[in-house]
């Protein structure tokens, strides 16, 4: 093997796991939402975008700086998200898990109609940092942007952990996620819970919404479906219910993915990713860090 | 002092509870027996919010708190030790005894004493408050549990089963602190299918059959070796 296939294979490896933390981000919430209510929201994806256009929004009317416009993107997917936990979550009947599964299909549609409506379809130029800036590692050149992506990722996630192990309403969310009947006889609110679940959620995926667009220079409608099945593929690898899963879950497939764009080119790229997909499906169904069997 | 009057609980069609009445008096241990599908559990469920009785009254000192759900039950003061324990099984020991503080956890200071007290109590959830309670006994978790319903500091303690599935050995054990507590001065309502010992245990008592309360009386008042026979088979014996 030559030293410059090294080099690039090493090269697509590191931006791979740098961008791979979006993954990571989006496969968190599908598995904070499944974690507390044990359904799968499949709008989920699409209002992290959602809510990466109300940050677009500002940008474009306002020109406002690429912070305030990251802010506005998780801020209003955490909004668009508690939207979707009352159009398709609160009120369907606990007995019938199809109707919440198909409101959320249903819901996906019409965040997907409504952006590409409203971006007439095209791609528009998304604020990011950094993207000049190139760190230089010997033969290896991180670029500026995807760390900055991969830094405010991790900062997220880091929020979460505090929030999730060092707060009353982490305790009370851990608490609805493994034993919901026993969290409301400790005088917890269940449903407020769930809620907030939602919109926390929402902010982790407007975050990975924003660094997906910022990583690139360029937000477009089309993204919706790939963040959707991008962060699905992260939580069967990672084990659907599992934090650590999708974390680990979403640096795999950013991985993967490069490597084989490395290898392959971009049109068969997401051929092999969704083999990847089928291999866990069927060698280990419950994914790296499955919890979600284990419950009673 | 808990007044239940002419309860009804259904799921969906089935009625389970078909006009219960009984009184939860202060400071004492009130015992409910009855086969199994009497609708015991589903009175603690009741009682405790989890499920809404389609008819009846409850009143807590005078005031009603029926229709109230579940953590506005917790927050006046009535807590559950459920069936089956149901702790939070991949969080330690010490955070499923905070969670059982969540509706006074603004009293910082009093949940830290509250704390400190339980671990007194249970020297054994001490040695393993940074376990996960998934890891510990059987006897250990239905300790846990009980700890968990004292952090929110109960008027009245709904205790379901607390002798499932347990050995005889720690069902003594369990049926020890239950006395203890009784002792303190603390209101227990006490659901059991071991009707020998919660008979040594129990102030008063009361036999639910088929959704209906049909018996209630006072320990050692009544023919045990008759009321047990009844508590575990039912009203329709053959003998």
């Amino acid at each position: 093997m030559d030293y410059f296939f090294i080099i690039d294979f090493v090269q697509s490896l590191a931006d791979g796991l740098l961008f791979g933390t979006t993954y990571a981000l989006i496969g968190i919430g599908f598995t904070l939402i499944f974690g507390v209510m044990r359904k799968l929201n499949l709008a989920y994806g699409a209002a992290a975008l959602a809510g990466t256009y109300v940050g677009l929004g500002l940008f474009l009317t306002f020109n406002a700086p690429p912070f305030v416009v990251f802010l506005a993107s998780a801020i209003g997917a955490g909004l668009i998200g508690l939207v979707v936990y009352y159009c398709c979550f609160r009120f369907t009947p606990e007995a019938h898990p199809m109707a919440s599964l198909l409101a959320s299909v249903g819901m996906l549609l019409f965040l997907e109609e409504m952006m590409t409506h409203v971006s007439h379809g095209m791609p528009h130029p998304y604020p990011s940092v950094l993207s000049g800036a190139t760190l230089e590692l010997g033969d290896i050149w991180i670029r500026g942007d995807l760390l900055f992506v991969f830094g405010i990722c991790v900062v997220a996630m880091a929020l979460l952990f505090w929030l999730l192990y060092r707060t009353p309403l982490g305790l009370a969310t851990r608490a609805v996620s493994q034993q919901p009947r026993a969290a409301q006889l400790c005088g917890i609110d269940s449903a407020r819970v769930n809620a907030l679940t939602f919109v926390i959620a929402g902010v982790l995926g407007g975050t990975a919404g924003a660094m997906t667009a910022a990583a690139v220079g360029i937000l477009s409608p089309i993204i919706a479906t790939g963040l959707t099945v991008k962060g699905l593929i992260v939580v069967v690898i990672g084990g659907l219910g599992s934090i650590p899963g999708a974390i680990i879950g979403g640096l795999l497939v950013g991985a993967a993915e490069n490597i084989f764009l490395l290898l392959r080119g971009v049109t068969e790229r997401d051929i092999y990713v969704m083999l990847l997909l089928f291999l866990f499906l069927t060698l280990r169904p419950g994914g790296l860090f499955g919890s979600a069997a284990t419950r009673d | 002092m808990l007044e239940i009057r002419d309860i009804h609980t259904s799921y969906g069609k089935i009625a389970a509870l078909k006009g219960v009445s009984l009184d939860i008096a202060d400071g004492g241990l009130t015992c409910l027996l009855g086969p199994n599908g009497a609708g015991k559990t589903t009175l603690i469920w009741t009682i405790a919010g989890i499920l809404k009785a389609r008819a009846g009254s409850m009143k807590l000192d005078g005031e009603e708190i029926a229709g109230l759900r579940a953590p506005q039950i917790v927050g006046k003061g009535i807590v559950t030790v459920p069936e089956n324990r149901l702790v939070f099984p991949e969080m330690t020991v010490r955070d499923n005894l905070i969670a059982g503080s969540f509706s006074r956890r603004k009293d910082k200071g009093g949940v830290a004493r509250d704390l400190e007290e339980v671990l007194e109590r249970f020297p054994r959830l001490r040695e393993r408050a940074n376990q996960d309670a998934g890891t510990l006994s059987g006897g250990e978790q239905q300790m846990l549990a009980v700890g968990r319903a004292l952090m929110a500091r109960p008027k009245i303690l709904l205790m379901d089963e607390p002798s499932t599935g347990l050995a005889p050995i720690i069902v003594e054990e369990i049926f020890q602190i239950i006395g203890q507590l009784r002792d303190e001065g603390k209101t227990i309502f006490l659901v059991e299918q071991n009707a020998h010992m919660a008979l040594d245990y129990a102030d008063h008592f009361y036999l639910l059959e088929q959704g209906h309360v049909t018996f209630g009386g006072v320990p050692g008042e009544v023919d045990h070796d008759e009321l047990i026979q009844r508590a575990y088979l039912g009203a329709r014996k053959a003998s």
